[in-house]
């Protein structure tokens, strides 16, 4: 390390010929950071359970599991993200309590998001240095000057050759993610988790990105890299923990797994015995109820084609990313269609728009049920009847809520909607209890073609099966149903046929004995290209 | 290590040697200073001057370009405070009665006790200071939406207003406020733009140089991410307020200067606060907040002030300024893309931004 | 819009009531707050007292047309919007009215010439808002400028008066026995706007757009057509305010309609319903017309300046809001939540967590 020169610790160290030196670390060395027994559950749902997992200095340490896993929640809670319901983090031997994205950052520990959360109008300068900024002599006055060179330092040392004086939103994803990178380091972090970075990144940019890694490594930084491509996990790591519906399966240094063992701890050697929830499924004689042909809508797929028919289970496997919920998104008219066709029933739907799929008998149960399928501050009679508004029975123009009521009761009570009345507001119930309610929604509109996007989203265990019954109950009854999922026993154990998508393109279709999780891992990660 | 090399923003000037990859390189600087909503302004300022003045060339007399620009002080030091608030992603609607309230709490005494002027400024200031706190209270300690909160302060500070007048108005304003108000240092530059000029310059100063400027930029941006970096989020938004308050104060002692007298609607008869969101606008500041600043809308002001003199030049009726102003403003919106969010899907006809499909 | 805690606290379900029933005590309050009002009035100040029934009828034509120009601000909040022209609208269309009838059109044709402008006027606020996406509050922060402009400019200098007596009695000081004739015909509109919010497909949709945009339309609303209807009636709802302004005052002026938005506002706000949309109830707003409207012309009455009671309806409006924001709190609303909602930011966080 280069003398220190005057500036010290709030600056960068200058070394003699006044060039700035970034300290390797500004804390003792090698510091461990450990959570035990972490177990957190949203609204209900138990995301993660008694997890255990040390993350030593001068280690890449990777953990993994498939959508839904909990990784992303541990590592949330290790940042100070969220707060877990039981359970501790340590510090070295410090036990830290009360962590919340300011304090942990103050003690070291950073998370670079999925998806870059920089300051689009602000410089690269500005965004390292935001919430510490450098003062001049005056105290209240920004030392440009000294933050220009200490950012230089900094985007050298993660390998970015531009000047700190740009823009954030004139970077690419890429090169905004390292800035992140680099704000870790302007922070004095020695623990820094990647959470899924790799996922908007050209297979160029990650390896960029795992170089960064790899040296911040040898200077003895602790890292935590949360993915579930296993190629990217194999290649980097020294440290493997799988994850799997919210408990440890397995932690391993990377010499004592490989693929086959990761593929196996992330699906669950008991679910190959599960017993499939459907019976065989026989094409003969069932009408074509959904038939999608070359659909294309940029940059999102391309020439995606696929049909169901009534009371078949088809599967939409592939990750995330790979385009499924864009197409469904665009089936049901939200985005627009670049080519291609959609058919319900034989029926050609032009100028598709949710309300016309809706009255041709197609709907659609979105993936962020949040965002974009509940209203939270309205009560659930509102929230089911939402979907059918102009079949509601009507006393000249107005409606009567007393055969509405009675419309909401009859579809919770089918899909068994667990909660107080029909008067509470829809985010007092949980999960799986909302998601139940989305299902009545789209079933009073009395559909002949359902896709259900991620429909385990955010459930409990427990309350996942329901949902498979639910939809193998349906499908029996003579429904079309798409399903689209991230985790593949959901797929095996629910599905008749399973079309595989990677990065926007159809690129398999299986089906009966074919649909393994085995084989479908495979292919949604790209095995298929090898 | 390895260095990741990336194409340097923005493109840099031809390498090659040769008199045509000189003026390349100049058209070039040309293209990249021009879209600079500053550099747009400058120019619409000047072309529009040069236009009238060939149509009429009493336009161009010193002394109307004096009266243009001294008109557009007091909207310039308020749209300086608007364009701080802003922002930070708030709205100050409630500036014309914080301007009319410190022009005639200094116009009573001035005109009857013939007050010092320096005290004056010093009491425009303070009052200034409080009725901003008022505003940065109910945004940032209670938690109302800034439209509301300064639509409320608008009505209670115009009452209050009207109350301080008690029926009369400020009239016979001593000759040391007009004479100031009405002096050239040069010919057709008042000394009231130097005022307007130095705001401008102490603001771009703050909002460039020191920690709390830059915290209103973050806060704007990403008021959450902004928190949680460690930016005192309720602190900063509730000094935007302040010196908006202290700003718009300053403007009425330069109002009363200027115009040398004070009713119980003055600020609001000018439409003071709307004109003050209109030069921010059109100055390239975002009503989302993050980006822009006070050189943009001081030109904007002195467009704004162009434009009015202009019409009345044409004889056009200055009952069409506000109609005029209210298109610059829906231009200046609909053109500035860049401030706008991504429109979600449902905002037919823009489509989601690119996401990197290899 | 709406927030979902990311880490609810636990005993959250005992404490969740229905929306429901928070909506009705506001209502319920509100008309209570109406009745001591009114009793207080009768009671301490003996100028009120001598008006007897119908004089207190007849103070409701001092502020009906606030009420009207509240019932489409209402409609344009609840979904998520606001409309800040509407001031401006109701000048235009009481000028516009005016200046035909002066040009020689019956009264009457002129009327209906007038409406049409202000839903014309409503139109251009919903198209910006639609089409072109740009925020209501931008849009009429610009059209408020551009009506009122033309409302000077087309009034001119002596704007019309002194119409004709069959308008002026319908309009504006007629009346059906003790009752004002628009007490009836705010009655009638109110009544319509109310059932069209409350129990109609329409006002179903609207509010639904107010609680979360996104979701209205995977449901199925056509979230573009119904925004801009909603635009339109706010602005015709304000050009029939006008029509009044002008029959009651027997003039038409190009700045009456500027006193008028913010007292709308409040009134909306005084209802109970959301500012941020979706919440609230269209009855609230009704009562709420009253209650502001009385305080009003009681504390006139009772010998403050009009002045003051402006101020005192600005603080009203702001007392509105902190209660709304302290039940927000207490029903546990995070402080984080708040300050997204408040400021929003340019990256949401998801509202399910994804493991």
């Amino acid at each position: 390390m280069s003398a220190h020169t005057g500036q010290a610790s709030e600056a960068g160290v200058l070394s003699a010929d006044g060039a700035v030196a970034v300290p390797a670390r500004a804390r003792p060395a090698g510091l461990q950071y450990e959570g035990r027994l972490l177990t957190k559950s949203f609204d209900g749902a138990t995301v993660l359970s008694q997890v255990s997992i040390t993350f030593e200095p001068g280690e890449i340490h990777s953990v993994v599991g498939e959508n839904g896993a909990g990784k992303s929640t541990l590592v949330k809670i290790m940042a100070g993200i969220y707060q877990p319901d039981s359970g501790e983090v340590l510090l070295g031997d410090d036990r830290l309590a009360g962590l919340s994205p300011r304090s942990a950052q103050h003690r070291g520990i950073y998370l670079v998001p999925q998806e870059p959360a920089l300051m689009q109008s602000l410089s690269i300068t500005e965004n390292l240095f935001v919430g510490i900024l450098r003062r001049g002599r005056l105290r209240f006055n920004v030392d440009w000057a000294s933050m220009r060179r200490e950012a230089s330092a900094y985007l050298d040392r993660v390998g970015l050759d531009i000047v700190p004086e740009v823009k954030a939103e004139e970077l690419s994803v890429a090169q905004q993610q390292l800035v992140e990178c680099a704000r870790a380091l302007v922070h004095r972090c020695v623990v820094i988790y990647f959470d899924e970075p790799t996922s908007p990144l050209t297979g160029k940019e990650a390896g960029t990105l795992f170089e960064v890694m790899r040296s911040l490594r040898a200077e003895g930084y602790t890292l935590g890299f949360i993915s579930h491509r296993l190629d990217e996990v194999l290649a980097i790591s020294d440290r493997v923990t799988v994850l799997r519906d919210g408990a440890k399966v397995l932690s391993a240094p990377r010499s004592e797994v490989d693929r086959a063992a990761l593929v196996r701890a992330m699906i669950g050697r008991e679910l190959v015995t599960r017993e499939r929830v459907r019976p065989h499924f026989d094409a003969t004689g069932r009408k074509e109820m959904l038939a999608v042909e070359d659909l294309t809508s940029q940059p999102s797929f391309e020439g995606v084609s696929f049909n169901v028919r009534e009371g078949e289970v088809l599967g939409l496997a592939g990750l995330v990313g790979s385009g499924r919920t864009e197409v469904a998104e665009t089936i049901f008219g939200l985005r627009p269609t670049d080519r291609g066709t959609v058919q319900v029933e034989g029926r050609l739907l032009e100028h598709r728009s949710p309300r016309i799929c809706i009255d041709a008998g197609l709907v659609y149960l979105p993936e962020d049920r949040g965002r974009h399928g509940i209203f939270a501050e309205v009560e659930v009679e509102r929230n089911v009847t939402a979907g059918v508004i102009p079949r509601l029975e009507r006393f000249g123009p107005l409606i009567k809520p007393a055969p509405e009521r009675q419309m909401a009761k009859e579809a919770t009570e089918k899909t068994a909607v667990r909660m107080t009345s029909l008067d509470t507001l829809m985010k007092a119930l949980s999960g799986g209890n909302q998601q139940r309610a989305m299902l009545s929604r789209w079933l009073l509109a009395g559909p002949r073609v359902a896709i259900f996007d991620e429909p385990t989203r955010g459930v409990d265990v427990g309350a996942k099966d329901d949902i498979y019954q639910l939809v193998a109950q349906l499908a029996g009854q003579g429904l079309a149903c798409v399903f689209i999922s991230s985790e593949l026993n959901e797929l095996t154990i629910s599905c008749d046929r399973v079309v595989a998508m990677y990065e926007g393109h159809v690129v398999a279709e299986l089906s009966g004995a074919e649909i393994t999780d085995a084989s479908l891992g495979a292919i949604i990660v790209g095995a298929h290209l090898r | 290590m390895t260095t990741l090399s990336t194409s340097p923003v923005p493109a840099a000037p031809a390498q090659t040697a040769g008199p045509g990859a000189f003026r390349a390189g100049l058209g070039n600087i040309a293209l990249v200073l021009l879209r600079r909503r500053e550099v747009q302004l400058v120019v619409a300022i000047l072309g529009l001057f040069a236009v009238c003045t060939g149509l009429h060339p009493q336009f161009g007399a010193s002394s109307n370009i004096a009266f243009i620009l001294a008109d557009s002080t007091t909207i310039m030091i308020v749209a300086v405070g608007q364009t701080i608030v802003v922002l930070g992603r708030g709205i100050d609607l409630s500036v014309s009665p914080m301007l009319g309230i410190a022009a005639v709490s200094i116009g009573f005494p001035a005109s009857m006790h013939n007050l010092n002027i320096w005290l004056a400024l010093l009491f425009v200031l303070l009052i200034g200071i409080g009725l901003g706190m008022g505003n940065g209270f109910l945004v940032s300690v209670v938690g109302i939406p800034p439209i509301i909160a300064t639509l409320a302060t608008l009505t209670i500070y115009g009452g209050w207003q009207f109350i301080i007048c008690g029926g009369m108005s400020v009239i016979n304003i001593p000759a040391v406020y007009t004479n100031f108000g009405g002096a050239n240092v040069l010919p057709g530059v008042p000394w009231l733009i130097v005022i307007g000029a130095g705001v401008v310059a102490l603001a771009y100063v703050f909002l460039t140089r020191t920690v709390t400027g830059r915290s209103v930029y973050a806060v704007g941006n990403n008021a959450d991410a902004a928190f949680r970096a460690g930016v005192p989020v309720r602190r900063v938004l509730f000094t935007t307020y302040v010196i908006s308050g202290f700003l718009a104060g300053l403007a009425g002692l330069v109002y009363l200067c200027q115009i040398g007298s004070a009713t119980s609607t003055s600020g609001s008869d000018g439409n003071t606060n709307l004109m003050s969101i209109a030069a921010t606008l059109i100055g390239g500041t975002t009503l989302l907040g993050g980006r822009g600043g006070p050189v943009g809308s001081a030109l904007g002001a002195v467009f704004l002030s162009e434009a009015a003199q202009a019409l009345i030049s044409f004889r056009f009726n200055e009952i069409w300024d506000p109609a005029g102003v209210g298109v610059l403003i829906l231009i200046a919106v609909v053109a500035d893309r860049k401030g706008a969010p991504v429109r979600q899907l449902f905002r037919q006809p823009f489509r989601q931004p690119a996401k990197a499909v290899k | 819009m709406s927030a979902i805690a990311t880490s609810p606290a636990a005993p959250r379900r005992a404490r969740v009531q229905t929306a429901g029933r928070q909506e009705t005590t506001w209502v319920v309050t509100v008309a209570v707050l109406l009745v001591a009002l009114l009793a207080y009035f009768c009671l301490a100040v003996p100028d009120f007292r001598e008006l007897g029934a119908s004089g207190i009828l007849a103070l409701c034509e001092q502020f009906l047309f606030t009420g009207l120009i509240a019932l489409g601000e209402a409609l344009v909040i609840f979904a998520g919007e606001i409309d800040l022209s509407t001031g401006a609208m109701s000048s235009l269309s009481g000028i516009v009215m005016a200046t035909l009838w002066q040009h020689g059109l019956n009264i009457w044709l002129a009327v209906v010439v007038a409406l049409v402008v202000a839903a014309l006027g409503g139109a251009i606020n919903g198209l910006l808002v639609t089409r072109f996406g740009i925020y209501s509050l931008l849009v009429t922060l610009g059209t408020q400028f551009i009506f009122s402009s033309v409302a000077t400019a087309v009034g001119g200098n002596t704007p019309p008066y002194n119409f004709p007596k069959s308008f002026v009695n319908f309009a504006g000081t007629g009346t059906v026995g003790p009752v004002p004739d628009q007490l009836i015909i705010f009655a009638v509109i109110a009544v319509v706007v109310w059932l069209v919010l409350a129990r109609t497909r329409y006002g179903r949709g609207l509010v639904l757009i107010g609680y979360n945009r996104a979701a209205s339309r995977y449901t199925g609303v056509n979230v573009q057509r119904t925004l801009f209807s909603a635009f339109v009636a706010c602005g015709l709802l304000a050009g029939i305010a006008g029509i009044f302004v002008s029959g009651f005052y027997n003039a038409a002026r190009d700045d009456i309609g500027d006193s008028l938005l913010l007292p709308a506002i409040t009134t909306v706000v005084l209802g109970g319903v959301d500012i941020f949309g979706g919440r609230g109830r269209m009855s609230g707003v009704i009562i709420a017309t009253f209650l502001l409207g009385f305080l009003f012309q009681g504390l006139l009455i009772r010998g403050n300046s009009s002045l003051t009671a402006t101020m005192i309806g600005g603080i009203v409006l702001v007392l509105c809001l902190i209660l709304k924001i302290a039940l927000d709190r207490r029903a546990g609303v995070r402080l984080r939540e708040l300050l997204q909602r408040r400021f929003g930011s340019t990256q949401e966080a998801p509202a399910v967590p994804d493991a």
